[in-house]
Parts: structure tokens; sequence; C-alpha cells
């Protein structure tokens, strides 16, 4: 079943509550799981925010009857109830706030700010905790925004750390939920800041936020336009990539998918299939076993396999099978990209080590009709790609052999050598004279 | 003729004498019992004289030993006066000795009449005790002992003057008259008779001056057991003990504690009395730890253990402590302040906090250490050995409470340590080993215990402060002994201190690597750091360290990893003294001599028997991936063979093998190993399987068949390898179908392992696809093209001196380091496209790769870099580099550096893994 290379389960424990919503929409379209179960899963979720319209939507369309549990009614009166206790309760600084005038008198210092406040608007540290709780609580209604907004202003004011640091998280959370990927970059990478300073809590507590960190980026990334070399930029730190190895294997599948993708990061790439080799037998991965197969192994059969396993895998996955519609049509960009580079990788491989290869098995291996391969390769000779000569006639294609040159090896190694006698030479000539003056 | 028997053995084996004795005496007693008892009489009479006035007097030898017997037999008399069968029985010992010189120096053959009457008494007294069972119930366990082995050797004794003894019984009058006299010269000087009764202990025969110079040695034994008896006598009537008097007691006996001439056994008795007859609960529990301190005592040497049942006694003694402190939670035990003196006077309906001395976890740590060393000194092949093991489940049980109680009071960087204890005992137990310990300890605790009841019931009165069993006499197990490992290191990662740390985390790998868990083990391994300061710490740690090693060597083969296997375990055998490195016996060292210092040392540190890991299935495990990495190795480069040594070991026992002029057939593990070698190295991989096969070691493997099956796979790997490196050169092309015939191997793999060698540039050929084939092209540099390279080499190397030397004369040089380096980084790309001819700087900035990425980067990911083939030596041995020195030697330190965060390391995986 194609449900097996579903991540979800994995990575909804990292996520905030809300942030595994798009997700569950995600499966839910897919049709990967029954619908029942889906919903089921959105009630409860739902049950520990205070969305609880929305939760009763959904109970009656998963048991398809007006009728609403007494204990969701009575939610609701407890969320309204204390909404207004709260709102009451951050009156003060929200009124302050909504009036531009006032706010002009803000300035950078933080300190002056605080007891401006205090002393011409009676606007102590309770009337900012407040405020705190007031967004977070405007985040689990639903109200993205507001509380993107009200976090903002409390990072500004609070001298809270740990506080300010949450605040930062609900601030990222509601912006992904907004989709407002440039403004989510810049709070993720704020947050990242943070977490990789030094004087961050516990080792422990460290990797943790790393590995949320990690979760939560996908979704930036996997939309941002710039977001494919910035995942592997991320992801591939030293201290990321143990973080993933130790907590989150699941998240290789990610990062390979970006070093796939992405041409312009090969020699990283490199060091990343050795990761993943020994990572293998904490997780499979269609993705990862592709890697496998043509760098570690170099079974150009099973890549082949891998390929179609993978094709299943990205088209079901919340963040790599994004559609994009157009017109009539919806594609998966990433799949169509992930294809083409896979193919290209395989044949690379398969040309490095080969001197004769049959047009026909080629097209096979990469799962093209011969017109199609032909046509591919000879694109990428004339884009001197790959240096090869195909012989319609036997139709083969024969690599060139790229042996280098016994001799040019030779000056390759003696040219630098002359450069540096002559600095040495130089050198030399300019201490003497202090010397002998001494 | 008799006196010649006597001369020669006056004192040593009494039985042996007696049976000569019985021969002698059946034809002598007929005939001279008259007139020799008469002739005694007079002889005694007169120098009982003498002997009461001033003792300078020089007398008769014969007269002297007389004086000794009669005075030996009053001290008996004075003995049986108090009931006291401890001075009796020694007092009985002491009298058949001086018989023996008697009858020396009388020259008779008969025992004199003062001894048989002094038998006649003590048997009389005897059955007199035996028949009143009240007051052989009031005595105190040593009291009730002597009583009972007395009956034995009276028995014995007495059978030998039988005819005498009835004669006398009959007419008493004959042997009478002469204790009379004996008597009333007793009651003059019975108010001294503390005196002579010293006197009388000591044996020197002739010296009075060295008697009364030992005296006050032995008259601490004397006084001790008189106090014994008053002790009995004290406390005889429960209604008269006070607090006071047995605090006074208690104080007394301590204070004799560790003086010369204490009986070590005595002491402990005494103190068990008074447990008995303690007042509150909280001086029972201080009597308590001080009969747990004196049971370790008993054994004063390092190197002995303390004898089995005094340990059995010890464990029931903590039991019964912990019981206390359950049933009262204000005792308080600490070992930090000393606590008041009239503290334990605080009765049970106490309710404040009452301060004990004592520290349970080093009472612990003592008792294993004691049951550790009992297993090693035990030899392994006995029952006794087996015997022994079964009382791990009573260790354990005592250390959960512990443990328990520990947790409970909040002491949990005790209990940590309680934690390890137990993780000790447990990590090293394969399954099948921990269930069948669980099995044996819900079976046997039961028998155990009720044995042990009856025990404690015999052996005095009834204690004053009685307390229940609260504590489980049981030790409870989860179902697999993970799940035990787990919730106890996790305790200990969360409380304990570095080094406790450290072993648990190590035990832990050691776990792991049994349960064929490499990935696990290994990461734990990596995670913690250990290899970069194991150095550091203590030798009984790193002997851990070197058996986790091997342990996860052997699992890495287990699993196919030959080459994680490999980097493993060559650090053991590269000094080729893995008994030592693994505590598993002393291996001999030919060129330094140990001094004895030493080798008892290392006596102390070994392992017991029962965990061991078989060095020869070690050896095997090792020279098997040796031998798989190192051929296809020397066949690729046969030209310089000497460069590039994956096994130094290896290479060294092949080339001794090689001088031999003639080869017989194998015999152990490395004959073995080398007639594989030599099969492989011409490329027949199924005579080289046999041979490592066919070694017996493999038996121990679990899964037997998997492992050979793998093993098989990987000669036949290598075998294509090394045949290709071989005779590539004598090809211009190669079937695929052939090659796979030859090996034995599917198209598939061949092919894989061919283009893996093609892709790393091993190998110098092309696939042809349409047929099949590998074509192999000619790369090989001619000997002109080799020696340019040589040259350009050198003049490399030349030019570096040349900067080098610049640097250090005008020390400018530090930033000129920089780009020079990078240009070896340059040429090392150019260098590696040609194969073989960069080798050199290949290596060099291989290192340079390391030295630069080992600063900062975290642990981990050495790891993920590591187990990549071309790194994965240098990930494991570069952090083993400094094990070789530092095995035993361990001042030298060659790497500090990175000590830092490996504890918080620890920390933290454990807590995000679990």
């Amino acid at each position: 079943m194609a449900s097996k290379f579903d991540l979800t389960p994995r990575i909804a424990p990292n996520l905030d509550r809300h942030l595994v919503f798009p997700l569950l929409e995600f499966l839910q379209e897919r049709g990967l799981y029954p619908e029942e179960d889906i919903l089921k899963a959105k009630i409860e979720l739902l049950n520990h925010t205070n969305m609880v319209d929305y939760a009763m939507d959904i109970h009656k369309s998963l048991y398809r009857s007006d009728d609403v549990p007494q204990d969701m009614i009575d939610r609701r009166a407890e969320v309204v109830g204390r909404l207004k206790v709260l709102e009451d309760g951050a009156a003060p600084l929200i009124g302050f706030l909504q009036n531009p005038q006032a706010v002009q008198e803000l300035r950078a210092d933080k300190q002056y700010n605080l007891q401006m406040l205090n002393e011409r608007y009676q606007i102590g540290p309770e009337q900012i905790d407040a405020l705190y709780d007031y967004a977070k609580f405007q985040f689990e209604c639903g109200n993205y925004s507001g509380a993107a907004d009200y976090l903002h202003q409390y990072r500004a004011l609070c001298t809270n750390n740990d506080k300010s640091l949450s605040a930062l998280w609900g601030k990222l959370a509601a912006e992904v939920l907004m989709q407002n990927w440039d403004i989510a970059l810049e709070e993720l990478n704020h947050l990242k800041e943070i977490i990789d300073s030094k004087n961050f809590s516990s080792p422990l507590n460290q990797v943790q936020n790393r590995i949320w960190l990690m979760h939560w980026s996908l979704f930036i990334f996997f939309n941002h336009d710039n977001g494919r070399t910035q995942i592997i930029d991320l992801f591939n730190q030293d201290k990321y990539l143990s973080a993933i190895q130790t907590n989150a294997p699941h998240l290789l599948r990610y990062l390979a998918t970006a070093f796939i993708v992405n041409k312009r990061r090969r020699p990283q790439f490199k060091e990343f299939i050795k990761v993943i080799q020994p990572e293998q037998y904490s997780h499979d991965d269609p993705i990862t076993e592709f890697l496998a197969c043509i760098y570690v192994n170099y079974d150009f059969d099973g890549a082949q396999k891998k390929m179609r396993e993978c094709e299943e895998a990205i088209l079901n996955d919340p963040f790599l099978g994004k559609r994009i519609e157009e017109g009539n049509f919806t594609t998966v960009p990433l799949r169509d990209e992930f294809l083409e580079n896979a193919r290209l990788f395989i044949f690379e491989t398969y040309c490095r080590i080969h001197q004769r290869i049959d047009m026909g098995v080629l097209a096979e291996k990469l799962n093209l009709n011969y017109e199609e391969a032909e046509r591919w390769i000879v694109n990428l000779i004339r884009t001197s790609k790959l240096e090869a000569r195909i012989d319609s006639k036997l139709g083969t294609i024969i690599m060139e052999p790229n042996d280098t040159n016994v001799y040019e090896q030779l000056i390759n190694h003696t040219t630098a050598l002359s450069n540096r006698t002559y600095k040495i030479v130089h050198q030399l000539l300019e201490n003497a004279p202090a010397q002998t003056a001494r | 003729m008799a006196s010649r028997f006597w001369t020669q053995g006056d004192s040593d084996t009494e039985e042996e004498e007696s049976d000569y004795d019985e021969q002698e005496d059946n034809v002598a007693v007929e005939t001279t019992t008259a007139t020799a008892a008469s002739r005694y009489y007079s002889g005694n009479a007169s120098d009982s004289d003498d002997s009461d006035g001033q003792k300078r007097v020089v007398r008769r030898v014969k007269d002297k030993r007389f004086d000794e017997l009669s005075a030996t037999v009053d001290q008996m008399k004075n003995a049986m006066k108090i009931n006291d069968w401890v001075s009796l029985q020694e007092s009985f010992e002491k009298i058949n000795k001086q018989l023996g010189k008697v009858m020396r120096v009388t020259e008779s053959d008969k025992p004199p009449n003062l001894y048989i009457k002094a038998l006649v008494m003590l048997e009389d007294f005897l059955n007199q005790a035996l028949a009143n069972k009240e007051a052989k119930k009031k005595m105190s366990s040593s009291n009730a002992k002597a009583l009972n082995s007395m009956k034995q050797k009276l028995k014995k004794n007495n059978k030998l003057y039988e005819d005498m003894i009835n004669q006398c019984r009959e007419k008493p009058e004959l042997f009478e008259e002469k204790v009379e006299e004996q008597e009333s010269e007793d009651d003059v000087e019975s108010d001294t008779s503390e005196y002579p009764d010293n006197l009388e202990s000591e044996e020197s025969d002739d010296e009075e001056e060295t008697g009364n110079d030992a005296e006050t040695g032995s008259g601490w034994e004397k006084m001790l057991s008189k106090k014994d008896k008053m002790m009995d006598k004290q406390f005889k009537d429960p209604s008269q003990i006070t607090w006071d008097t047995v605090n006074k007691k208690f104080k007394e006996i301590v204070a004799a504690r560790g003086k010369k001439g204490t009986g070590k056994m005595e002491l402990v008795e005494q103190l068990t009395f008074l447990t008995r007859v303690a007042k509150t609960p909280a001086q029972k529990l201080e009597i308590l730890f001080s009969v747990v301190s004196a049971q370790f005592d008993v054994n004063p040497s390092l190197s002995g253990h303390m004898p089995i049942n005094v340990w059995k006694q010890c464990v029931q003694n903590m039991l019964a402590i912990l019981d206390i402190l359950t049933q009262y939670s204000n005792i308080v035990v600490d070992d930090m302040v000393e606590p008041d003196e009239n503290e334990t006077q605080k009765g049970a309906d106490f309710s404040g906090t009452i301060r004990i001395w004592g520290n349970l976890v080093a009472f612990l740590e003592k008792v294993d250490v004691e049951y550790f060393k009992s297993l090693q000194v035990i030899d392994p092949h006995t029952r006794e050995y087996v015997e022994r093991l079964k009382d791990e489940p009573l260790f354990l049980v005592l250390a959960q409470n512990v443990q328990e109680y520990l947790e409970k009071v909040g002491d949990t960087k005790g209990a940590s340590k309680v934690a390890l204890k137990r993780v000790e005992l447990v990590y090293y137990k394969p399954q099948e080993v921990y269930d069948a310990m669980k099995k044996l300890a819900e079976l046997d605790s039961g028998d155990a215990e009720s044995g042990e009841e009856k025990v404690q019931e015999i052996r005095g009165p009834t204690a004053f402060v009685a307390t229940p069993e609260l504590v489980p006499r049981k030790p409870t197990f989860p179902e697999n002994s993970r799940a035990l490992i787990d919730i106890l290191v996790s305790l200990i990662y969360k409380y304990g201190d570095e080094r406790t740390k450290a072993r648990a985390m190590l035990c832990d790998i050691y776990h792991h690597a049994i349960f064929d868990e490499f990935s696990t083990s290994r990461d734990l391994l990596l995670m913690s750091h250990l290899q970069d300061n194991v150095q550091h710490m203590d030798i009984s740690t790193q002997i851990l360290f070197n058996r986790a090693m091997s342990q996860l060597g052997l699992c890495a083969f287990r699993a196919g990893l030959v080459l994680e296997a490999h980097s493993c375990l060559s650090e053991l055998y590269s000094a080729g003294r893995v008994k030592e490195l693994l505590a598993q016996g002393v291996s001999q060292s030919r060129y330094h001599e140990k001094t004895p210092e030493q080798e008892r040392l290392e006596r102390r540190r070994q392992m017991p028997y029962h965990m061991h890991i078989n060095l020869e299935f070690l050896e095997a495990v090792h020279l098997a991936c040796a031998m798989l990495l190192e051929v296809p190795n020397m066949a690729a480069n046969v030209h310089d063979a000497k460069r590039k040594v994956i096994s130094k070991n290896f290479r060294r026992l092949l080339e001794m093998s090689e001088r031999q002029t003639f080869t017989g057939p194998p015999e152990n593990v490395r004959d073995h190993v080398m007639a594989a070698t030599r099969a492989l190295r011409h490329g027949d991989f199924d005579k080289a399987f046999t041979v490592i096969k066919s070694l017996d070691v493999w038996r121990l493997l679990r899964n037997k068949d998997s492992v050979l099956e793998m093993l098989k796979a990987k000669i036949k790997e290598e075998a294509l390898r090394t045949y290709l490196f071989t005779y590539s050169s004598a090809y211009d092309s190669l079937s695929l179908d052939h090659l796979s015939k030859m090996f034995d191997l599917s198209d598939a793999e061949t092919r894989s392992i061919v283009s893996k060698m093609m892709i790393n540039e091993e190998l110098h050929a092309s696939w042809d696809q349409p047929t099949g084939c590998i074509v192999f092209h000619d790369v090989e540099h001619t000997r002109l093209q080799a020696l340019a390279f040589h040259l350009t080499e050198k003049v490399t190397v030349l030019a570096e001196t040349n900067e080098r030397a610049m640097e250090a004369r005008f020390g400018g040089g530090g930033m000129e380091g920089l780009p020079l380096r990078r240009k070896d980084g340059q040429d090392y790309a150019g260098a590696a496209a040609s194969g073989g001819g960069g080798g050199r700087w290949q290596e060099f900035s291989f290192n340079q790769n390391r030295q630069g990425s080992s600063g900062g980067r975290g642990g981990y990911t050495i790891s993920g870099r590591a187990s990549a083939p071309g790194l994965a030596s240098s990930g494991f041995s570069r952090d083993r580099q400094a094990r070789l020195g530092r095995a035993y030697h361990t001042g030298s330190g060659a790497r500090g550096g990175q000590s830092d965060g490996s504890a918080r390391m620890v920390n933290l995986n454990r807590g995000v893994r679990t």
C-alpha cells in the first residue's frame, strides 16, 4: 500500500497541533486512509485547541448528523468565556498598540519603553504577560494573523527569555499557517540563531529544539522559491545532521530529495552519501535507498525499481507532492524535477563504468523509449555534459576514455613547485638584509 | 620404647598418637595400674608443696609438667562452675597437649591419674549439661557450639582411656586422695586465679619469663571470653537489661575491635548477640552496622575473600538493617555527621529523626567486592564455583532493596551507584543466562529463606526489638534483561557521577552488542566520546572498555561488518597482550619482568571465569576479518606492499608462516587462518572457506549457519577482488559470465563488486555492455613514468622542507602554512585521478582532513562519516590510537582536549532515546 511511505505519523509528533492540519488535509485529499479515520484524527486534534466551531463541523460531517455532543457545547461556552477574560486583561495594552500615535512614542530601547508604558499608561508586566496569553489564545482559536501581530508586539516588549522564545515559535507557526513564507523564513533564521547560541539551556533541549525547527522548516522550504538550497544549508550542518541521525532519520528523505533536485550542491552530496549508508538500518525510505543503489551498490536495476517507488512516495508526501494547478492540469513540479535528475544520476554513474552501452538497454534503464533516449543523450553530448559518441548503426554509445595523461599529471604536480620556490627565494631575500643588519 | 613415640609427636597429631597409646595401654594397664598410680601420687604431692610458694624456684622438669597439668584442671573446674564451654574446650585441648609432655617426662606409658580424673569429671558435667535442656537454650551461640564440639571430642578421646575411666568410677578413692589435696590448695589460690590462668595459657615449656611477657597479649583473649560469660550472665534476665548496659557493652566490644589478639569471629558473635538484646530499634541498627563491618574484618588480606557463610550472614544482616530502616522511617543513616552519643536511646515511639552513623552504599559495594573476589579465587571448574554463582540473586535482592530504600530517601547519587552494581551483574548475560538466573532466583530464594529463618531461631534468646521482614527477600526481574538494564541505566545517566555514568555506558554498549544491536551500540560508544577519555579513567574501567570494544567487534562480525569488526579488534591484538587487556589471565612478557607487586595487582583485577570472552573465538574473528581486508589489499599493492598495511599483526603472522619450510596441517586458530589466506591469495575461495569453517570455535555462535553463510559470501567477494587485482594485467577483457561462474556469484553481485572497484579506481577497466565484458585499460605506468612520479614526489618534499626551514629560521611562516596546505589538497585531486601515483599525498591530505574535522565537530558526525569505506578505519582507530600505550600505563595521556562535553552527551543521547 502506498501509505507505507507515509511519514505523517513520524513527523506529526514534532509539529504544533495546528501545523498537523495541512498534513491531514493533504492525506484526506490523497485518500490514502479511510476518510473516517482522518476526520476522527482531526477532531482529536481540535479537542485540544479552541477551534470548537470547526470541530463541530467536522463532527457533523463525520457522523452525518446535526447533533453535537454536549461536551463540545460546554467547551465552546468555556472558550468564549475565557476569551473575554483574556481580552479584558490585555485590553489596555492592545488599546495602546492600536493607537498609532502612541506607538510612535516607542523607541528601540526596551527599558525605556517599559518605563514609559508603566509611567504614562499604567501598563506593567502583568498587562504584557496578558498580551502573551491573549495571543496564544487567539492562536488556539485559529486567528493566526491576530496572534502573529500580538506576538510580534509582545516580543518587542517582553524581557523574559523563555517566553520570548515561545512567542517566536508561536509567530513562526502562525506565519507558516498563513503561508507567509518570506516572513516565516526570517523568523526561522532568527529562531535558529537563538537555538545555536551558546547559552541555550541543556544540550538535550537544544537537540530537541533543532529537531522541531527542522520539522517546521519543511513547510517553508518546500514552498519557498529558494527553499531547496536552504534546506541543504540548514540540514547539512554538522549539528543538525547529527540531530537528524540520532532522532529523526526520516528527515533524511527531504534532504536527499533536495540534493537530488539541486544541482549546485554536488560537493556536499558526496559526503551525504556517506551519511546515508550507515543510517539505512534505522530507516528505510525509497529515496535514500535509491541513492544507496546508485552510489553504494551500483545496482542499476534496483535503482530503477526504487525510482518508481520514489515517484509514489513523492506524490504521497505532503511536502514534496505539492500540486500546482495550471488550467486543467495538475502537475507536481517536484516529481518531474526529481525524475529528471534521478535519471541523470543513473546515467552518469552508468557511463562512468562503461565503455560501450546499448541504446535499447539504456532507454529501458532510464524509463524512456528508444527515440527519447537518443534525443536525451544527443542533448547531453551537445551541451558537453557527456563525452561520448553514438554509433547509430550498432545502436550503441561509445564513451571517450577520460584517463588523464601521465605527462599532464606530472606537469600538474610540478607546476606549483616553481612558484613556491620563487616565493621562498623572494622571502629569503627580503629577510636576509634584516638578519645581516642585526 | 614407648617414650620414643611420645617424643616424636608430642603435640601435632593427637589421633595417631592415641592409636599407639591404646595398644600400649592394653598391655600396661593390667599390670601396673596400682603401683604407677601410687608413684604419681607421691611425686605429685611433693612438688605441690613447692609450687604454692614463689614461682621463681627452679623445679624439676617433671614437677613443672605436673604443675601445669593440675593448673589446667583447675581452670577446667572454674569453667565448669560458670558453665563456659568455650574456655572449657580450650582447656581440654591444652590438657591433652600437656599430657603428652608429662608422659614424656615421666617416661611412662600411662596417663596420670589427674588426667583421668579430669576426664571423668568432664564427662559427668557434659552429661549433666546435655540433660539440662533449659540451660542449653539460654547459652550464647558460641557457647552452644563449643558444647557440641566438646561432646564429640570427649567421646572420641575417652574411648582411649576407657578402662582407666571405668576403674576410676569404680574406685574413686584411689584417685580421689590426691584430688582433694589439690582442691584444698586450689581454694587458697582461687583469689588470684586469674593470674595462673594466664600463665597456663602460655605454652612455653621452660621459660617462665616469656610467659610473663606474653601475658598481656593472651590476657585479652581470656578477658574477653570471660566477658562473654559475664555477658551471658548479665543478660540472662531480660528484665534487668537497660539501654545503658547494652550501650556500655557495645562500646566495650567495639573498642576491642582491631586490637591485637581480638578474635574476629568472636567479635562478630558477641555483637550478634547484642543485636538481640538491643533495647531500641536505633540501637539495634547501630549494633547491626558494627556487626556488618566486623564481618568485613574477618578476612584481613586483600587478595583472599571473605568466608562464604560469613558473606551470607552479612547479606542477611544488611537485609535486617533495611527492615529496620523501612519500619522506622524516622531513622536516618548518615556518615557525614558524628551522631549524638545518646541518639540511639530514643525508642521506637520517638517521632523525630534519629541519626545513625553508617553508609549503606559503601557496605553494599564492599559486599559486592567480596563476592567478586570469591569468584576470582575459587577454581571455576569446581562445584563450589557453581554454588557460589547461585548466590548472585541473593546479592541482587539486597542491591535492589538498598536502591529502593535510597530512592525513597532521596539519595539518588547513592542509588545510582547501587544501580551500577546491579548493572554490572547483568550486563554480560545473554538472554538465556538471564532467564536461567531469573528462574533460579524464583525457585531458590524461597527455600533459602526458610532455612535461614531456622538458623536464626536456634541462635539465641529472642530479640527485644523484633523487626518483621519488610523488604522483599526475592529479587524481581523484568521479562528480559534489556528492560532491566534500560531502567537502571537511565537512572544512572540521570543521577550518577562521571565514573558511574561511564561504566554504565560501557555496560550498556556491551549489552547491546551481545544482543546483536551493532548500530545502537556503536552510536552509544561514539556519542559518549568514551574512546577519547577512557585512558584517563581507572584501570578497571579501561578493562571494561576493552571488553565492550571486543564485544562490539564480535557483534559487528556477526552482522557482517568486517571492516568495523576489524577496527574494533585490531587495537586489542596490536600488542599481543589480549589476555592482559581483557583481564582474563596473565600474559608473560619476554621483555620486561613484572615485579611481584605488579603481578598481585594484576591478579586482583582479573575477571571471574564466567564473565570471560572466549579468546579463541575472538582471535578467530579478528584474524578472519584481517584476512578479508588484507589479502585484496596486498594484491592491490604488490609493488610497494609496505606502504599500506591494514593489520600489522596479520602481516607479521603471515610472514612467519611463509618463512616456514614446511607447513603442516593447521592446528590452532592462527594456522587455520594462515592456511585460508594462502588459498585466498590464489583465488581459491572454496578451500579458504572450508579451512575457516573447520574451526570449531564457530560453534559458540548462536546463529552459526547464517554467520558462516555471510563469511562465505565475503570470502567469495574478496577472492574475486584479489583475483582481479592480481591477474587483471594479464587480460585484455574478461567476460562477466566467466567471472561469475568462477567465483560462484550471481551476475548482479559480480557486476556490483566490479563496478565498485571501477568507481573507486582500484581497477582500471570499464564495462562493455553489449557483450557483457570487462575491458581493461592499459594505464600501468612504464618504469620511466613511475620513476618520474617518484622524482616529482621527492622534489615536492624538498620544497616543503625548504619552506619549513624558512619558517623555522624567520618564524614568519604562520601564515605561510595555510596556502601550502591548500596546494597539497589540490595536488591530491590530481593524484587521486592518477591512481597509484599519488599515494603519499593521498595519505597526507587524509591526515589533514582528520585533523581539521576532529576539532569542533560533534561526536556523532564522526560516526556518519567513519562508517564510509574510505574513512572508517580512521574514525575508529583515530580515537583509539592512544589506547595502545594507554592500556595500563595511564599517565602518558597523549590526547586530552576533547574530554569536555562528553558526559553531557551521554546524558543527552540516552534521554532522547528513551
